[in-house]
């Protein structure tokens, strides 16, 4: 699929056509989707999301020793004043000495550069970058402004590239372009693609013939682990222990990584995604450029794709039976540790509420590991990568499917009907469930395990830590108001979704 | 030409619009903008603001156009137009605000015309106005007083009568001043105290049917050498009200002088006045002193980095100086300030300051602020002499910290952006306010004992 000759990849919309709005079943979501009928629809009433840019500078701003500019208007970046600290405990948590710490700059666009172009000012921003921060890549997000207006940020990041010891890096993460924020993860990719593994000609070989052969021994049997940005440090050593204990080594990537070591992603045996809607984009340009095969069908969350995951692993290195024979042991030993707590989960009910390969993942969890009857599935979008992560749902007509990214007033009427016990989700939609009275377990985070066996069990103590005391969400849900007319938990709750191309 | 910014302390006019917009009870903001500004700005509004909640319709339930490349081709009015209705259907709520960002404007969708169709149908839903929240227009502060503007403009109902002792005060932007709620609080409650009737907006304490009889008021105090002072200029073009432009009162000096700067204006009663003083300073200091022992025995006196706003900077650098006897010796102000302004704000500090040309700088970029020390005090050579900057503390926003670390000065995070800490009703305006910050400063001094 090589898009790299590209300045700007295609988004998500032209490249996967996936579907953003619908609610229903399981089976009329996959087929729906197959007929290729579901990816236009829209809503007559939205609410306001995230856009690629916060995801790319996120994603990008996660790799240690770099600066992240917006040519922008000032408020383009200015999420980032939210983690401005958490970011540095990530990076320490990693054993990053990352000396200069998250650093975004904007430059600021005024009325009068609309009209007259604001590259001079991406110049000078860039420069400054190098003298105050010496970092080791500056990445260029451009927004919708500067875009329209007809910036050329790759002819800057050209012109000065000489004249500036960092990388410079321009990612194309205009906010309107796109409805699906997950393009941000293939305009990140493409940036370190283009610009951190292809051009770097430096050796970064052993050069001494003992060690080099060494090197290339040991890459044979290295993986490269696709980390997720919001996930931490705990996750990582999970899966790190897991493709250790089968054998095999390890490096992870992207996020956290210092930039110069991109360039050994070339050298790995395989590369192994834990999430298609992060990774397709930047696994299958591996495969293309350097040869390198990858994984790319599942989460490790839950024991059942734990195993799909490891097993994959596996049969590329041909040890499936060692594989098996750990995988026993483990799942022996965590069924053991979780039957304390399978008891307290016997007949609850949850609804899970989140990116896709996550959701359908956790919610198998849910179900597999601990008992617990799933009552609804809400997820941000739905492309082909969904099927197999939701394999353990299909048939089931009595689990309510919604795609959609945030919008809580299709949630709250939802969760208004099904009562769920307990709710999982993603950050922003948290809130709209507890307050309505519904205990929330945020389904992801940095400070919390949730990956590989050790994140079932982990999941499944927080959970009854939860439910033993729900004290809190019961008041919030009595004291709050939701912002929705009353009549609306009594319509369809898909009143707002157009299954037609005419939107407005 | 503005330059580029270093982790700019604000967001844009659609953020700081997003904020002001949200703190009016049961006013709804609908963005008409690209579709993650909404979701953007919440990090700055909500996160950075310490940890303010989505409120009643913030957050990922803010109303949204969300136009794309369709759009921005073809207009977006159609979608606005569509997003309004679908609102007012489905949201309760007694106002509407649209604010437009960057690509509506860019692209000329006629908003206000969608404004006047909406409104003229005469159905019984919410009344529309609009604020331009355009990125490329200015900062947030910018946005707080679009939003003012949009609502003195077209929301307050014109009042020929005026009422003798009533107030409406402004120039606390929400968000931006993290403690804004609380400050209002206690200015309401102050302002009542010497016999005032209040509108404050942006309380739990307001309505938006206050907001709408608010021109019958006898002055507009602005408690802000520049937040709001625009706004001020329409509503007394509008309604013909005064206004007074003062600073933000912190602690029991500051805020006599603001009270009495008020009583002399509206000629109130003196004798009521005094009494309400005096039993104010005797409440303030009776709990201000019980720092003394702590101050005297283990000598709490600091040499003070103030880093803020241009509101908060003048009214903590008095407090520094004035209420805690400490010495202010670099104030960095970090609001984009016009260099035709900069003499002007900086005589705002001549009482607090022996030198202010030297002691005030105008500085948006964190990574700079230890350079502008250095350029005032000597930079620590490792002699053993050396005069070091030292007991020292700074009074910022969180982004401030490591510099604080770095001079091995206490830090206390009171500017925005504010996301180490939760504010809830906390305010440090006021006499009550003042209480509040001598605890939380104080309490770092002794934080490790």
């Amino acid at each position: 699929m090589s898009y790299l000759h590209l300045k700007v990849p295609p988004t998500r919309d032209e490249r996967l056509k996936p579907c953003g709005a619908f609610g229903g079943t399981m089976d009329d979501l996959v087929s729906g989707h197959k007929e290729g009928c579901l990816s236009a629809n829209g809503r007559t009433f939205a609410q306001t999301t995230g856009c690629q840019l916060t995801l790319s500078m996120g994603m990008a701003a996660s790799i240690p020793n770099t600066v992240v500019i917006y040519h922008g208007p000032v408020g383009c970046g200015a999420g980032s004043l939210a983690v401005s600290g958490l970011s540095k405990q990530n990076q320490l948590a990693r054993g990053n000495i990352d000396s200069i710490g998250r650093v975004w700059m904007s430059t600021n666009l005024s009325e009068v550069d609309v009209i007259t172009g604001g590259e001079e000012k991406l110049e000078r921003a860039i420069l400054e970058a190098e003298e105050r921060f010496k970092p080791h890549a500056i990445f260029i997000g451009n927004t919708c402004v500067p875009a329209i207006t007809g910036d050329d940020i790759d002819n800057v990041a050209t012109r000065l590239q000489e004249r500036v010891n960092a990388k410079i890096i321009p990612l194309h993460c205009e906010g309107f372009r796109t409805r699906f924020v997950a393009t941000a993860y293939d305009i990140v990719y493409h940036g370190i693609l283009r610009y951190l593994l292809g051009e770097d000609k430096a050796d970064w070989r052993p050069e001494n013939a003992d060690e080099l052969r060494d090197y290339q021994e040991r890459s044979k049997r290295t993986v490269n682990l696709l980390n997720v940005g919001s996930m931490g440090r705990v996750d990582e050593v999970e899966l790190v222990r897991l493709i250790n204990a089968i054998g095999l080594e390890a490096n992870v990537y992207p996020c956290f990584t210092p930039p110069e070591k991109f360039v050994k992603v070339r050298d790995a045996a395989l590369s192994v995604s834990i999430c298609a809607t992060h990774d397709d984009y930047f696994v299958e340009h591996l495969k293309e450029l350097y040869g390198i095969p990858y994984v790319l069908n599942t989460i490790p969350i839950g024991t059942d794709n734990v195993r799909l995951w490891l097993l994959e692993i596996a049969d590329f290195f041909g040890i499936r039976e060692k594989a098996l024979e750990f995988i026993e042991a483990e799942e022996v030993e965590l069924r053991e540790a979780l039957k304390p707590l399978r008891a307290f989960f016997e007949g609850k009910t949850t609804f899970v509420s989140t990116g896709e390969i996550r959701a359908g993942a956790q919610a198998t969890m849910l179900e597999q590991d601990l008992g617990m009857q799933v009552l609804a599935i809400r997820t941000h979008h739905y492309d082909k990568f969904g099927e197999v992560v939701f394999e353990h749902f299909k048939g089931r007509d009595d689990i309510t499917i919604n795609v959609a990214t945030a919008q809580p007033f299709e949630q709250a009427n939802l969760l208004r009907r099904l009562q769920p016990d307990i709710f999982l989700g993603h950050a922003g939609s948290n809130v709209w469930a507890a307050k309505q009275g519904f205990p929330v377990l945020p389904i992801f985070g940095p400070a919390n395990s949730y990956m590989g066996y050790k994140g079932v069990f982990e999941v499944a103590t927080r959970l009854e830590r939860l439910l033993q005391n729900p004290a809190f969400f019961t008041t919030l849900g009595e004291t709050s108001t939701l912002p929705f007319k009353e009549f609306w938990y009594d319509e369809d709750p898909y009143t707002y979704i157009q299954q037609t191309q005419d939107a407005a | 030409m503005a330059s580029f910014i270093e982790k700019p302390r604000f967001t844009c006019p659609l953020g700081g619009a997003l904020a002001t917009v949200n703190a009016l009870t049961k006013a709804v903001a609908v963005l008409h903008s690209s579709q993650g500004c909404g979701g953007n700005s919440n990090g700055a509004i909500l996160g950075a603001a310490g940890h303010l909640g989505s409120g009643y319709c913030g957050g990922s339930s803010v109303p949204a156009s969300s136009i794309s490349e369709k759009q921005i081709v073809f207009g977006g009015v159609a979608r606005l137009e569509e997003q309004l209705n679908s609102t007012a259907e489905i949201i309760d709520a007694e106002l509407l605000v649209i604010i437009t960002g960057c690509t509506a404007e860019i692209i000329g969708d006629d908003v206000q015309s969608v404004v006047r169709g909406y409104n003229s149908k005469g159905l019984d839903r919410p009344p529309v106005i609009f604020a331009s929240g355009a990125g490329f227009k200015g900062n947030s502060y910018f946005g707080y007083d679009s939003v003012l503007q949009s609502l003195f403009r077209d929301y307050v109902v014109p009042s020929e009568k005026k009422t003798k002792g009533k107030v409406n005060i402004w120039g606390v932007p929400p968000s931006l001043d993290v403690f804004w709620e609380g400050n209002l609080l206690e200015l309401r409650r102050i302002l009542e105290g010497i016999g005032l009737k209040v509108n404050t907006f942006f309380t739990n304490q307001d309505s938006l049917a206050d907001l709408k009889a608010s021109a019958d008021a006898e002055l507009n105090i602005i408690v802000s050498p520049v937040n709001g002072v625009a706004a001020a200029d329409v509503f007394k073009e509008v309604h013909g009200v005064d206004n007074l432009i003062t600073d933000l009162p912190i602690g029991a000096k500051a805020t006599e002088a603001f009270l009495r700067t008020v009583s002399e204006r509206l000629k109130l009663n003196k004798r009521l006045v005094e009494k309400f003083l005096t039993a104010e300073k005797e409440n303030y200091y009776h709990f201000f002193n019980r720092i003394s022992d702590g101050y005297a025995d283990i000598d709490l006196q600091r040499y003070a980095v103030v880093i803020a706003d241009t509101t908060y900077a003048v009214a903590l650098t008095r407090f520094a100086s004035k209420e805690l006897g400490w010495l202010p010796k670099l104030v960095a102000i970090t609001d984009t300030v016009e260099v035709d302004q900069q003499a002007g704000l900086r005589s705002l500090f001549s009482k607090e300051l022996e030198n202010p040309d030297q002691t005030v700088v105008f500085e948006t970029d964190t990574s700079q602020m230890q350079e502008r020390l250095y350029e005032r005090w000597p930079k620590p050579t490792g002699a053993k002499y050396d005069r070091l900057f030292s007991p020292a503390f700074v009074i910022g926003s969180r982004l401030d910290s490591e510099f604080a670390e770095n001079i091995k000065a206490g830090h206390l995070s009171v500017s925005f952006p504010i996301s180490n800490r939760f504010v809830l009703s906390r305010g440090y305006a006021g006499y009550r306010g003042a209480l509040h910050l001598v605890e939380d400063i104080f309490s770092v001094l002794v934080a490790k004992r």
